[in-house]
């Protein structure tokens, strides 16, 4: 059984990607399904059979594993399509879920949004209040029981949730995590009330001190488990009808896949799962290069999404914002950070030019695909500069009207502006890729980052025009533009690369130093949780890698920083060790001397993460160009940079390139699936595996 | 003692100065750069933008520093903090979206210096300023303690960098510094005028001695003022790449005209307003533990053109007490109501913003208080009421127009509920803590909808309250509840957010017991004033109940819902008190919600019979207050509900109009 096999399916696009393991490759790309996403998914599956000559059922009777990036948890969210739930809470608390900390008035909104404040609000409740119970119950921070369970309590408000049709329970008491005990036997008996009912509990899908955001984490995913489940099941089944033997994994927000029939027991992890794959994909491109930090860019049509990669893995938090609920899952980090070449110019009222983060969208889209959109979009802008060409938008599959796009340009933005079209259209492109260039900053540096030490990866139709001008403005050392075997897909190509990463977490705050027998239980404890669940997967690994990490912070500080655990024995030096880790991760991240000893340390989370590789990993092929020096195809007048206006502009096609070609900006490269803009001062040249690297003379 | 003036004070005082003025003062003893206004006019759409943006991500930046770096609950969970960015005469570009009392000041604090420190000690490249005198500035009462230090660009003093947060403890008789006993501000921290605390880019020990040495928790105090250090050097570091990137002329004509674009809209929205004055009364209850006076400010509000005059003529004399502001509670009062209400779709340039506003405010009353009058209490003391009177002044006018009107809110929650506990916690260490669950409190009713339910407050656009699990994990408290509380938001035809309520008992500490400062007017009236015709908010009600029996009903597996569950002495606490809670004391603090917009009697009966539903309003205050009967299955009874209404507008009237 050779093949394994990325599936993506995103908004627009299902994308297929297919390699064996004898380094052959190929990839597929179909339009999605919405509501029946099952459905394109398995459309690709056909497509990259076919292109590689060979019947569906005998592909897929070859095929050792499918990794499978969903929009179905985050889909159900967006649209509202979830399960009915109950909701058990400890006596006193039931309007933690309501009052959200008052933060979730403004969570997740951008700061024109929370400066308007008489028009903010908070969302509408996860649940009712008519389906929250309360129940007499208490443990106190120490994990010490305060108020035993009541059980009658219990039982009376299952009946009651039943007798209202909800469809699934959470379960989530205060200090829980500390102690789960009133958790599981309230599970015993909401069981013994409804044997097949969906129950989650807080201490099991997000065992952190901070009760609201562990409230609606496990609300959360007791909504969208059943829908989850309802996916999957029926796309495995089919799966098998159609021949299929091997495994088939989902891909979870914090890069690592599970099995489909784990997967809905901590279904919030899949909610990430189809923006993970280009961060993943990212990770394993720069193994094959060399790159080590990167900083991932990709740029579509409706969303620009920034991720980082650090020391070689992907950089994750701990918890996401999702219509205004924070969610505590690991995810990748993976920001979306206003608006792609959809994102809309417009006039404030004080007369300044703005760009975003109002987008035109995929429909109508911007004014030159004539689809109706009379709104001047940065793709408008990027058109009427001379850097797109008209006729080979999607490689030619998409023909663009100037005419139109500087028709909306002279209205919303020259005319107002007194300005000439031309230079209404270098404002916008010199706006995009300025506050690109902040946005994309404030990620980098909010992960106590510098962007010089990165290089600039850039994906995504929109992506590589704006790139060399963001990234030189950020100080990346460079730009990488996927450009090989995996450029059209690049998501599916990071899914089929992944391996499987399971983590297990205790927050058990600690101060600072605790007695080792204490720390050496709560991994002994992770250890048992973590080679349990593997077990489960029942899949035959490559090998097996363990990684120990505790969240540390200076006494009373939220922030907490994600701290390393060397392995070998814990004994006192070992956890002393932790500390000087904590206080030198700390003065790279804040500054020397920012931290203060004398105030004190604290463990808030333990935490184990299991890192599985899978026995077949895709290589990738290398560029077969010839050595021919390239000549342009063509030249004609862009406009490439603010600082140099327009220029006599020589035009390549990525095609005609060979392993050597230099080439030097001002130029355009057009590929059939983006264009790539060098601004003068740049170089390109491809790399083994035919993407290609941009370096710049100086910076913007 | 009575309050005598105090000879000597008078320097301790800010001084409003045109900014060309103050140049020239401080330009004798340090280089200042300055552009002309052609470099303003030369700069291009796309410059500014690109400038603009990237400031505003160094004020975000500086705020992230902070919120990371601090070690107290206020400021990392509760964003009981700020940050700013000043020109080279100390006019504000840029302020964060935190506390918009503590960056209304932050102004006041680097023109003083200008004034009075550039000669001697002088200003040079890498000192930072510490200041936490709210006669100055950079604050509104002590515990607001502010570091701020000049950028230097090519040997001229080119702008500001400015960071405040609150402290917990910065000495005083009284824990946490609100000294609730007290008369005068010698009973309270000692206010430190601006001192070189930064040296030629090193922290001065002597210094930092000097200011840890009057708090409880000095260790905590340390933790934050370098985190205040880190957020100026975020600041200065990430200036001066920019100003290399653009120089200086472009990045100071940028700074410029940020203000005056902030001035221009303002100034076509007023003008876009009708002229008028429009009046309102704040008051408050108790100055100090054991008084129970009432005391009012008095606002009348002009707008004319595109100019708005506060007139403060008529507030009461500063008081004994710790209640009083300074000017700076005056400006901390008005700027937050402006931003929001005025500027919700126009850039937050406090400096340009200022141009349009005139204060005439007499020294020596409540909330323009001269030394030596008691301010502990300042910023949710009487400049919060000066902010309930703006509040409601300006709501009024922008209820005037027909779009701008949306931006109104009704008096968001009219008084803080202090309760600060203090003593040893479960891990055996001395702790202070003010509790900001009041932060969730209720915002006032719109136009055309109902107000936020524990939603925040007015002058913190992203106010925040700690996790009971943070609380309870970090102090020797066990909770009972917190919830909203029914019947706490306005009545009106929208009705105001509700305000809630927490409930706890003292839990595992070594003494058995914890100290408690209570300070929370509203007690005696309610504070948040409805809008066009909406009810006020709900009183404050803080009940400490001695001696109960909760620890038994815990212990047989009953966790109390409400008071009257629970056995013991009630004690009703007045506005101000200070006294300790034993063992099996109960705390119970109810602050406040937002005021209602509109007639109740006009509000539709379906909302009404929602919020009874969902526990947001009583069966009881519907037909009271509301007019609304509900059927035994809760929906609205039409018929009962138009009898109810022509009853209830009957005896508005009075008997003899029946």
């Amino acid at each position: 059984m050779p093949y394994v096999i990325g599936v993506d399916t995103g908004g627009t696009f299902t994308d297929g990607f297919v390699a064996d393991h004898l380094g052959r490759i190929a990839s597929a790309k179909s339009p999605s399904t919405p509501p029946e996403f099952a459905v394109g998914a398995l459309n690709v599956i056909d497509e990259l059979a076919k292109s590689l000559g060979v019947t569906t059922r005998n592909f897929l009777h070859d095929t050792s594993y499918i990794v499978h990036g969903t929009t179905s948890t985050l889909n159900a969210l967006v649209t509202g399509d979830v399960c009915k739930v109950g909701f058990l809470t400890t006596k006193g608390h039931a309007d933690s879920i309501s009052i959200m900390n008052a933060e979730g008035r403004y969570a997740g909104l951008d700061p024109d949004q929370i400066q308007n404040m008489s028009r903010t609000n908070k969302p509408p409740p996860l649940v009712p209040r008519a389906l929250v119970a309360e129940i007499n119950e208490r443990i106190d921070y120490k994990g010490a029981e305060i108020v035993r369970l009541d059980e009658n309590e219990v039982r009376a408000a299952t009946r009651h949730l039943m007798s209202q049709g909800v469809e699934a329970i959470a379960v989530s008491f205060l200090w829980s995590f500390r102690n789960p005990t009133h958790e599981l036997r309230a599970r015993e008996i909401i069981a013994e009330e409804s044997p097949s009912i969906y129950i989650a509990l807080s201490s099991e899908i997000s065992p952190r001190i901070r009760e609201f955001a562990r409230s609606a984490t496990t609300i959360v995913n007791t909504q969208i488990a059943p829908r989850l489940r309802g996916y999957l099941i029926p796309l495995e089944n089919e799966l098998r009808n159609r021949g299929f033997e091997g495994a088939l994994l989902v891909m979870q927000g914090s890069g690592g896949c599970v099995k489909a029939r784990e997967a809905p027991r901590h279904a919030v992890s899949t909610l990430g799962s189809v923006l993970t794959g280009g961060i993943v994909g990212c990770t394993n491109l720069g193994v094959a290069l060399g790159h080590k930090n990167i900083i991932s860019t990709d740029m579509g049509g409706t969303t620009f999404l920034v991720g980082l990669v650090v020391d070689g893995k992907p950089v994750s938090s701990t918890s996401t914002v999702i219509n205004q609920y924070t969610i505590s899952t690991s995810m990748v980090d993976v920001h979306t950070i206003g608006a792609g070449g959809g994102a809309i110019a417009w006039i404030d009222q004080g007369g300044n030019l703005r760009v975003g983060p109002k987008s035109a969208g995929a429909r109508p889209g911007p004014a030159c695909y004539g689809a109706g959109g009379g709104q001047p979009t940065v793709t408008d802008a990027d058109l009427a500069l001379g850097i797109i060409n008209p006729d080979n938008f999607l490689g030619g599959r998409m023909k663009l009207s100037v005419e139109l796009a500087r028709d909306a340009l002279e209205r919303h933005v020259a005319r107002p502006l007194g300005m000439k079209v031309d230079d209404a259209a270098a404002a916008v492109y010199a706006i995009q890729n300025a506050q690109t260039a902040d946005l994309v900053r404030k990620v980098v540096v909010n992960s106590g980052r510098d962007p010089r030490d990165f290089v600039v990866f850039s994906f995504g139709g929109a992506g590589p025009v704006h790139c060399a001008n963001y990234a030189a403005d950020l100080g990346a050392s460079g730009v990488v533009v996927p450009l090989g075997a995996t450029a059209a897909v690049f998501s599916a190509y990071g899914l089929a690369s992944s391996d499987i990463v399971l983590t297990v977490e205790r927050s058990q705050p600690d101060n600072f130093p605790p007695e080792p027998a204490r720390v050496k239980q709560a991994f002994a404890k992770l250890d048992e949780e973590l080679k349990a669940q593997l077990q489960e997967q029942a899949l035959p690994f490559a090998s097996v890698a363990f990684e120990r990490e505790v969240d540390m912070r200076f006494t009373m500080q939220l922030a907490e920083v994600t701290t390393p655990v060397a392995p070998g024995p814990i004994d006192k030096d070992a956890v002393a060790n932790v500390g000087k880790t904590f206080e030198a991760a700390y003065a790279s991240l804040y500054g020397k001397d920012a931290g203060f000893r004398d105030a004190g340390m604290q463990i808030i989370t333990y935490r184990m993460r299991a890192r599985a590789r899978l026995p077949i990993h895709p290589e990738l092929p290398h560029f077969e160009h010839g050595d021919r020096r390239v000549k342009p195809k063509n030249m004609r007048r862009a406009f490439l940079d603010v600082r140099r206006g327009w220029q006599d502009t020589a035009v390549y096609d990525y095609r005609d390139l060979g392993r050597d070609d230099r080439l030097v900006g001002p130029a355009v490269v057009e590929t059939p699936t983006t264009t790539v803009a060098l601004p003068e001062g740049c170089t390109a040249t491809l790399d083994q595996l035919g993407n290609m690297v941009i370096r710049y003379a100086d910076a913007i | 003692m009575p309050l005598i003036h105090v000879a000597g004070s008078e320097k301790f005082v800010f001084e409003e100065r045109a900014s060309d003025e103050l140049c020239a003062i401080a330009s004798k003893f340090v280089p200042l750069h300055t552009v002309d206004a052609a470099a303003e006019l030369a700069i291009d759409p796309l410059t500014y933008e690109v400038i603009r943006h990237r400031l505003s991500a160094i004020t975000d930046d500086m705020g992230d520093a902070l919120k990371r770096m601090s070690g107290s609950v206020v400021v990392t969970d509760c964003n009981d903090f700020n940050a700013a960015i000043a020109d080279e005469a100390g006019d504000l570009i840029l302020v964060g979206q935190y506390n918009m009392q503590l960056a209304a000041s932050l102004d006041m604090a680097i023109k003083w210096t200008l004034e009075h420190r550039s000669e001697n000690p002088g200003l040079r490249p890498g000192d930072m300023f510490f200041c936490n005198d709210p006669w100055i500035g950079g604050g509104l009462h002590q515990n607001d303690a502010s570091v701020f230090a000049p950028l230097f660009y090519d040997g001229e003093l080119f702008a500001w960098s400015g960071a405040v947060c609150h402290q917990v403890d910065l000495g005083g008789v009284s824990p946490g510094s609100w000294s609730v006993a007290g008369t005068d501000v010698f009973w309270e921290s000692t206010p430190v005028p601006p001192v070189k605390i930064v040296e030629n880019g090193t922290l001065r020990p002597d210094i930092e001695d000097m200011y840890l040495r009057r708090s409880r928790v000095p260790k905590l105090i340390a933790l934050d003022l370098r985190a205040k250090l880190g957020a100026n050097n975020v600041a200065q570091q990430r200036l001066t790449q920019l100003i290399d990137k653009y120089g200086p002329r472009v990045v100071k004509a940028v700074m410029k005209k940020m203000m005056h674009d902030a001035e221009h809209r303002l100034r076509s929205k007023l003008r876009s307003l009708p002229d008028g004055t429009w009046g309102a009364v704040a008051h408050q209850d108790g100055a100090r533990a054991g008084d129970s006076n009432i005391y009012k400010i008095v606002l009348q509000m002009t707008k004319h053109g595109d100019k708005l005059t506060f007139d403060f003529t008529g507030t009461d004399a500063q008081v004994e007490g710790f209640v009083n502001c300074t000017f700076a509670g005056v400006r901390g009062g008005i700027m937050p109501i402006i931003l929001t209400m005025l500027c919700n779709d126009i850039p937050w340039a406090p400096g340009g913003i200022y141009r349009c506003v005139e204060i005439i405010s007499e020294r020596g009353t409540i909330n323009n208080c001269t030394f030596p009058a008691g301010i502990g209490k300042a910023s949710v003391a009487s400049a919060w009421a000066t902010q309930n009177a703006v509040s409601e002044c300006v709501a009024q006018m922008v209820g005037t127009h027909p779009q701008h009107r949306k931006a109104a809110m009704s008096c968001c929650q009219g008084t803080w509920d202090l309760a600060l506990l203090a003593g040893v916690d479960q891990r055996g260490a001395p702790f202070v803590t003010m509790l900001c669950d009041p932060m969730a409190g209720g915002l006032g009713a719109r136009v055309d909808q109902d107000g936020v339910d524990t939603g925040g407050q007015m002058p913190i656009p992203m106010g925040r309250i700690a996790d009971v699990e943070i609380n309870e994990f970090s102090f020797p408290m066990l909770y009972l509840w917190r919830r909203e509380e029914m019947d706490s938001g306005g009545p009106g035809r929208y009705r105001g957010g509700l305000g809630g309520s927490s409930c706890f008992v003292p839990h595992d500490s070594p003494l058995h017991g914890v100290h408690l400062v209570v300070s929370a007017p509203g007690k005696a009236l309610p504070l948040a004033p409805g809008l066009a015709g909406g009810y006020p908010s709900a009183t404050s009600y803080d009940v400490l109940m001695r001696g109960t029996n909760v620890q038994q009903m815990l212990a047989q597996g009953f966790i109390p819902g409400d008071l009257d569950e629970i056995d013991g002495r009630h004690e009703v606490l007045p506005s101000h008190v200070e006294t300790n809670m034993a063992a099996n004391d109960v705390y119970f603090t109810h602050w406040q919600g937002g005021g209602g917009y509109g007639d109740p009697l006009r509000r539709d009966p379906h909302e009404v019979a929602l919020d009874v539903a969902s526990f947001r309003v009583s069966p009881r205050a519907a037909s009271d207050v509301y007019g609304v009967m509900l059927k035994t299955d809760g929906t609205p009874d039409a018929g009962a509900t138009e009898a109810r209404r022509r009853d209830l507008r009957r005896d508005r009237i009075g008997a003899g109009a029946a």
